[in-house]
């Protein structure tokens, strides 16, 4: 019998193994880089009806995230604010009432305004998570998180954006250890707290009325350890005893 | 063999142009992997409905009904609007005595130091910005009006304001200034009211 198949058939079959496996490779190192929250919500920044800007109103300004989302604290839902509070200082005759980024605006509570709809400002959503799952804002805001563990620093963006991919991974990371995020309830609204702007005399006070652990014996554990975020938030944890839930009918139900 | 690699590599190099990296900015909606059952037919707050013949998901309760927790007018209050009906027509929830505004604190409120803290802390998330941390009407926006009007809150002449008076202005606005009733609960409103108090003492004026 003569060759039936040619010599260099001999490699095909390990040939095109290592081809489907480097096709393969590419394929699945997309899907890992793209297919995720990560990639395909983080940077979400929809152009809103009226370019509202938080850098200036929330950090320039300084006002508190709360003049606008006022029941964040108070209900599951972060609201976003009525034209009413946006009119108290862009009404007429006050600040740049009649600016033309403003004119959803005036269609909604100018009732002289010759296009007057009463309509309310339809604003772009961006942060969602799917109806399936359950979230709750004042299950957060009232043990120590803070906004900007979940948004990012809206106080310096133009522009909001989705800055965190609020995959469930992302929600258990934390919930495996929230020590590190945790915060003074009275510093939930304020971005840029740090560390540094904790008083650790009156921080110790705090935790010993809570933990009823003398101050020494609260310093004398820390001997060493540096004065960051991490160790706050350890404090924190025990003395609100914080204990986030990690069994899917918490979220799932 | 060279073949595929070299275009597997153009392709590759291709493809990771076109997905560029992680949190780049963009205005399209999120691509949905597995939408299934992510929006679900159901009314969400603050939401549109397609449901609702005015498109809107929030609705106003029926006529002749009253929420839960809140009380129906009494009879012969003449009523604001259709919603009066979700503010008692008491003292504590209107700042008046009759056509009078009342001066002190209604009962329902306690003076104590949780109440002053939460004053202090509402006053400075919804008056402060116009107002001023302290009061005195210099508040940050008051730079940007036009004409700034915004009122001395520890000058004589609202120090000699009733309590009931300032709850009420708190509640329906009053000239330029807005009102606050959307945004701050009945509690926070006296709060306010509290700490104001405080700080007209502590100007000495
Ligand atoms: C002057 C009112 C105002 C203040 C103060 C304010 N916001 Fe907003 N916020 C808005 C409005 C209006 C929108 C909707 C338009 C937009 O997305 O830009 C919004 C949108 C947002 C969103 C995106 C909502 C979505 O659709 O998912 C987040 C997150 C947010 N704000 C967080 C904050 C935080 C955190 C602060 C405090 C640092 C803050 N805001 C202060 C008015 C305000
Ligand atoms: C506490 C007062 C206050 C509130 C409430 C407020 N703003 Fe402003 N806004 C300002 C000030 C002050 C400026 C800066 C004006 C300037 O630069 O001269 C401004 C500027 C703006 C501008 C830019 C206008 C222009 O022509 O450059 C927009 C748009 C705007 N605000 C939208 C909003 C919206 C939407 C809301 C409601 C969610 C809102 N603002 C609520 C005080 C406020
Ligand atoms: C633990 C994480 C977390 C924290 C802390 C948090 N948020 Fe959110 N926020 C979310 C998630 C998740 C959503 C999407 C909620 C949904 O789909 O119902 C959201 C949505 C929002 C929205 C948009 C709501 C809508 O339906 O348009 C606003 C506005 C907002 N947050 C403001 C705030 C403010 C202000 C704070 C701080 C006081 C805050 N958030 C703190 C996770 C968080
Ligand atoms: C940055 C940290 C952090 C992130 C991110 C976070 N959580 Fe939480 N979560 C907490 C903490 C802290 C608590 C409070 C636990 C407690 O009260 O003991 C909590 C509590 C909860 C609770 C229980 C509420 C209750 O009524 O007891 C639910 C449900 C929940 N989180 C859902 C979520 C979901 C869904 C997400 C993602 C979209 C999320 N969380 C993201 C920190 C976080
Ligand atoms: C802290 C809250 C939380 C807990 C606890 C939790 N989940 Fe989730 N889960 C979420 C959120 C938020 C999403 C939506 C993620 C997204 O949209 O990217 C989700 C999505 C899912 C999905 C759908 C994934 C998809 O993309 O279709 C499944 C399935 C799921 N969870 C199963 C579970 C199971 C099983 C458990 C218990 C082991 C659990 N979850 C516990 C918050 C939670
Ligand atoms: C958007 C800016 C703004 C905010 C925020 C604001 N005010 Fe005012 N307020 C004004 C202006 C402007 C006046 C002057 C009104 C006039 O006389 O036309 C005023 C007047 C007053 C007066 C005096 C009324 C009178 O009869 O002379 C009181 C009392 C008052 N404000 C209390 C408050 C309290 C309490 C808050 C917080 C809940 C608050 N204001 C928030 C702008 C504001």
């Amino acid at each position: 019998m003569g060759n039936i198949f040619p010599r260099w058939t001999n490699l095909l079959a390990i040939k095109v193994l290592v081809c489907l496996g480097a096709l393969g490779t590419c394929a699945i190192a997309v899907a890992w880089y793209s297919w995720t929250p990560k990639y395909t919500r983080v940077g979400y920044m929809p152009q809103q009806p009226i370019p509202f800007d938080h850098s200036l109103h929330a950090g320039q300004l300084g006002m508190d995230c709360r003049y606008c989302h006022s029941q964040v604290e108070n209900s599951p839902h972060s609201n976003i604010p009525a034209a009413q509070v946006c009119w108290n200082c862009h009404g007429p005759g006050k600040v740049k009432s009649d600016s033309p980024k403003l004119e959803p605006l005036r269609q909604a509570m100018d009732t002289n305004y010759e296009k007057y709809t009463g309509q309310p400002i339809e604003w772009v959503q961006l942060h969602k998570v799917p109806d399936y799952a359950h979230f709750s804002h004042q299950a957060h805001v009232n043990r120590g998180v803070s906004c900007v563990e979940c948004h990012g620093r809206i106080d310096e963006m133009p522009v909001v954006y989705h800055a965190k991919p609020l995959s469930m991974s992302w929600c258990l990371d934390c919930h495996r250890d929230p020590g590190k995020v945790l915060r003074p309830l009275d510093q939930i609204t304020n971005l840029k707290w740090g560390a540094d702007d904790l008083d650790p005399e009156s921080f110790y006070a705090y935790v010993a009325g809570k933990t009823k652990v003398s101050v020494e014996d609260l310093k004398k554990s820390d001997q060493g350890k540096a004065w960051d975020r991490e160790l706050i938030g350890a404090h924190l944890q025990k003395a609100w005893s914080v204990h986030p839930p990690q069994d899917c009918a918490a979220c799932h139900y | 063999m060279r073949w595929f690699f070299l275009i597997l590599a153009i392709a590759s190099i291709t493809v990771a142009l076109a997905i560029g990296p992680r949190g780049e900015k963009f205005s399209t909606p999120p691509f949905m992997l597995f939408p299934d059952m992510d929006n679900q037919y159901k009314v969400k707050a603050q939401k549109p409905s397609e449901f609702f013949e005015n498109g809107q998901g929030a609705r106003v309760p029926v006529e002749g009904t009253v929420p839960f927790g809140y009380a129906p007018p009494k009879e012969g209050v003449s009523a604001a609007g259709p919603l009066d009906f979700s503010r008692g027509d008491d003292y504590l929830n209107t700042g008046l005595f009759g056509d009078f505004y009342g001066k002190g604190f209604p009962g329902e409120i306690k003076l104590d130091e949780t109440l002053l803290a939460r004053g202090k802390e509402r006053f400075r998330i919804s008056c402060s910005p116009c107002h001023g941390m302290s009061g005195n009407g210099a508040g940050i926006v008051s730079k940007y009006w036009a004409i700034p009007p915004t009122a001395n809150l520890v000058d004589p002449r609202v120090k000699s304001m009733p309590e009931g008076q300032i709850f009420w202005t708190i509640t329906h606005g009053k000239g330029l200034m807005g009102p606050y009733n959307g945004v701050l609960s009945v509690k926070d409103r006296w709060a306010i009211v509290a700490y104001l108090r405080g700080l007209q003492a502590a100007s000495g004026n």
